[in-house]
């Protein structure tokens, strides 16, 4: 627990002095709480400061604490320890932020001290547990953005970190959104009715803690995501076996949620099916785009894989595998299992048209990004312009110009007949995944610079 | 030590290293030199596990960076060209943390901080910040957070850059003592002069691959060079001194860098039959710039 990370944070972050202030500080805007009245208590001053030390601040210090080490070149000499993935990420996690969590503790006890007078023991710990969430959250959530960041050989400039901290107080918020709508005392939060109870895989579930233990798996996914890329940035392999891991739980977390999607009270037993699988492939398409976004598109990595496969060590190949490609392959595999639990069930060939151009439509989109990527240094954003073309421009022309006919080509749609739409998206498929080949392929024969980096 | 083997690196948009082979002994200084972009930085970063090859292999102490990348880090010192301090800890506390990440044992720190702190010259600093450190002493330091833990290796990029005069010859002793300490040295740099002064080879690197295809012996005190210069071109210069067994580093119609022993009777024997051959010897000595000599000579020649 008391790793070396750990304990030269709180040299630089536990001084006396710095411990003083927080005290005396917290103490004087509780003290001014107390005195000036009843619409603003002690409690509600401790839950304001909270997110803004725990939430807000505390996102950021998550951000830097990488980010800043490299900006200050001290990481290679952290990176070449003997430090363990897990001694670094908590000593990065909690020690840069223990100031944060001393200051946040401080209004936890409050927080806790004004739940038990004031309400029930349980309803307190819910609230704490809560609270403790939504700062882990926060924080770890800018630990992964910037872990990314790194491994996309990203800048690390003040609006790096901004966004890093960005993304954690995104997470909080949703954190925050999810634990309001679950409270059966805030009616209505942002026109949203509240619920006590969540139907989950046809059980009808307490909503609060059936959000705890979700909040508390999805934190344990997040420190497990910060975990393995901190692993690789120690040079460590990973494996696929965790994010397959995730992927299963994703499939499975995801589908339990038929019963919110309309109408499914009237559908017969084979439709609730078909709507679980949809939700498991859609889960997978969202996933795949995020993870596609997100990792490098490193083609001299694919070219590795082909190298490898090539010469039969498909082993090696898959061991590497990058996160987009697993869960392109979950998605795959899902969407063939609805289309076939289609047919089998006669439901008609749309359903299974659509969800045939849906899989076409996603390659091709994978394809334009590992297309982009393979030579620009702003492939990712070249891909992105390419997508909204392809997807809103190009379509709203030619839907004002009434040319209907020709939309199947840009985004899942019926068409007649009903395998016409399929079938062109699939052409475009395959002719983007072989540009992309092509593209990663070609830019391997070149021949070395002679002005390379040093 | 440290065995490389048809290394390739590479950039997603360049290839920085292409083929590269060497061996570096125990005990020994290597210096890397070459031009800007050449690829010394990334062949340091592949040496120390923290790049993984595109393909060839690296192995450190008999372990291959690709398998064993963090059992290497625990036997590496490195220094990056562009490093940092704590700057708001002391002396005492970076060389401590240093200890702690390296897995010392908690018994073992405090001696480990004052033996490296007596090695890099900073045990009368032990309480100053290492914000408040001149450039040399923020070296000094570097290098004693690299060596706090006894590595095996030590990989040091350009760690003579913007010292003064009288910091580069302390780093020129601190280097040796470490040498002799037991550890193996790569040490990149641009200062030909001063890599005489400790290194026992040069490996020459220009465009991602070794020049010559082979290190440059910089200096045996058995052997050193030596600068022959005769006054009328002779396309047979260099078979002469091939036929009379002499190593020769560099030659051309005109000079010839060779390295011979300091044995007084075999010069005198040499410069006979060069006289003898016909060759009309104007210079005969030991070379005092042999390495710049060397390196300038090869340096554009093209990699092997």
């Amino acid at each position: 627990m008391m790793g070396p990370e750990f304990r030269r944070n709180l040299w630089l972050e536990l001084t006396t002095r710095r411990i003083v202030f927080m005290v005396g500080i917290l103490a004087l805007v509780f003290f001014a709480a107390a005195v000036s009245g009843p619409s603003y208590t002690p409690y509600s001053a401790a839950e304001t400061i909270y997110y803004l030390i725990a939430v807000i601040w505390g996102a950021r210090n998550a951000g830097l604490s990488i980010v800043g080490e490299i900006r200050d070149h001290t990481w290679d000499l952290q990176r070449l320890s003997s430090i363990s993935a897990s001694e670094m990420i908590w000593g990065k996690l909690f020690g840069s932020t223990i100031y944060n969590w001393f200051g946040g503790a401080i209004c936890l006890a409050v927080m806790l001290v004004y739940g038990f007078t004031h309400g029930t023991p349980v309803s307190a710990i819910l609230d704490l547990i809560y609270y403790v969430i939504v700062g882990l959250v926060a924080q770890a959530s800018a630990l992964l953005a910037s872990l990314i960041a790194i491994r996309r050989r990203s800048a690390h400039s003040r609006l790096d970190v901004f966004l890093y901290q960005f993304a954690g107080i995104a997470a909080a918020l949703a954190v925050f959104y999810l634990w309001q709508a679950a409270d059966p005392a805030s009616a209505i939060l942002l026109g949203k009715k509240s619920t006590d109870v969540i139907n989950w895989w046809g059980a009808v579930i307490s909503a609060r803690p059936f959000l705890l233990i979700s909040l508390a798996l999805f934190t344990a996914w997040l420190l497990t995501g910060c975990y393995r890329e901190m692993r690789r940035e120690l040079k460590m392999r990973n494996g696929p076996l965790v994010w397959l891991g995730f992927l299963t739980f994703m499939g499975i977390y995801v589908a339990g949620f038929d019963a919110w999607l309309p109408h499914n009270s009237n559908l017969p037993q084979w439709s609730i099916v078909a709507l679980r699988l949809a939700l498991a492939t859609t889960a997978y398409g969202v996933l795949t785009y995020v993870m596609v976004l997100l990792e490098p598109k490193d083609r001299v990595l694919y070219r590795w894989y082909g190298s490898q496969i090539a010469s039969g060590a498909v082993g090696p190949a898959f061991w590497n595998l990058q996160a987009w490609l697993m869960s392109y392959a979950a998605m795959v595999i899902v969407a063939l299992a609805l289309i076939w639990w289609l047919f089998a069930q006669h439901a008609g060939a749309a359903y299974s048209a659509l969800t045939f151009a849906g899989l076409g439509f996603l390659t091709r989109d994978v394809s334009i990004f590992v297309f982009f990527a393979a030579t620009r240094r702003r492939g990712d954003f070249a891909a992105i312009v390419t997508l909204i073309a392809l997807y809103a421009l190009i379509p709203a022309i030619l839907d004002g110009l009434g040319v209907k006919a020709a939309l199947p080509l840009f985004y899942p749609t019926p068409s007649n007949p009903v395998w016409l739409g399929p079938a062109i998206v699939w052409g475009e498929a395959v002719a983007a995944v072989i540009a992309a080949i092509s593209r990663v392929a070609l830019a391997g024969k070149r021949v070395p610079s002679a002005s390379l980096r040093s | 030590m440290i065995e490389v083997r048809d290394l390739v690196y590479e950039y997603p948009t360049k290839r920085a290293l292409e083929g590269v082979s060497l061996s570096v002994p125990a005990q020994t200084i290597v210096a890397l030199v070459g031009p800007n972009g050449a690829g010394k930085t990334t062949l340091l970063r592949c040496l120390a596990a923290l790049e993984p090859p595109y393909s060839g292999t690296v192995t450190i102490d008999g372990m291959d960076t690709r398998e064993h990348p963090r059992e290497i880090h625990a036997r590496l010192g490195y220094l990056p060209d562009f490093y940092g301090l704590y700057d708001e800890l002391t002396v005492r506390r970076c060389l401590t943390y240093a200890a702690w990440s390296h897995g010392l044992a908690a018994g073992g720190v405090d001696p480990a901080v004052t033996k490296a702190a007596a090695r890099v010259g900073l045990l009368d600093r032990l309480e100053s910040k290492a914000g408040e450190l001149s450039r040399g002493l923020r070296q000094r330091l570097g290098i004693g957070q690299a060596i706090v833990h006894e590595p095996k290796a030590l990989l040091l990029d350009e760690p003579a850059a913007g010292l003064d005069p009288q910091a580069r010859r302390d780093l020129s002793g601190l280097l040796t003592s470490l040498r002799d300490a037991g550890m193996t040295l790569v040490v990149s740099s641009h200062i030909l002069a001063e890599l005489e002064d400790y290194c026992s080879e040069m490996i020459i690197i220009e465009n991602g691959r070794i020049v010559g295809g082979r290190p440059i012996k910089v200096k045996d005190v058995e052997r050193p060079r030596y600068l022959i210069e005769i006054a009328t071109a002779r396309a047979d210069f260099a078979q002469f001194l091939k036929d009379a067994g002499v190593d020769v580093v560099e030659v051309d119609e005109h000079h010839a860098l060779i390295t011979f022993t300091r044995n007084a009777a075999a010069r005198a024997k040499l410069l006979r039959d060069l006289v003898a051959a016909g060759f009309e010897v104007s210079s005969f000595g030991e070379s005092s710039k042999a390495l710049e000599e060397a390196y300038f000579s090869q340096i554009g020649r093209g990699a092997a």
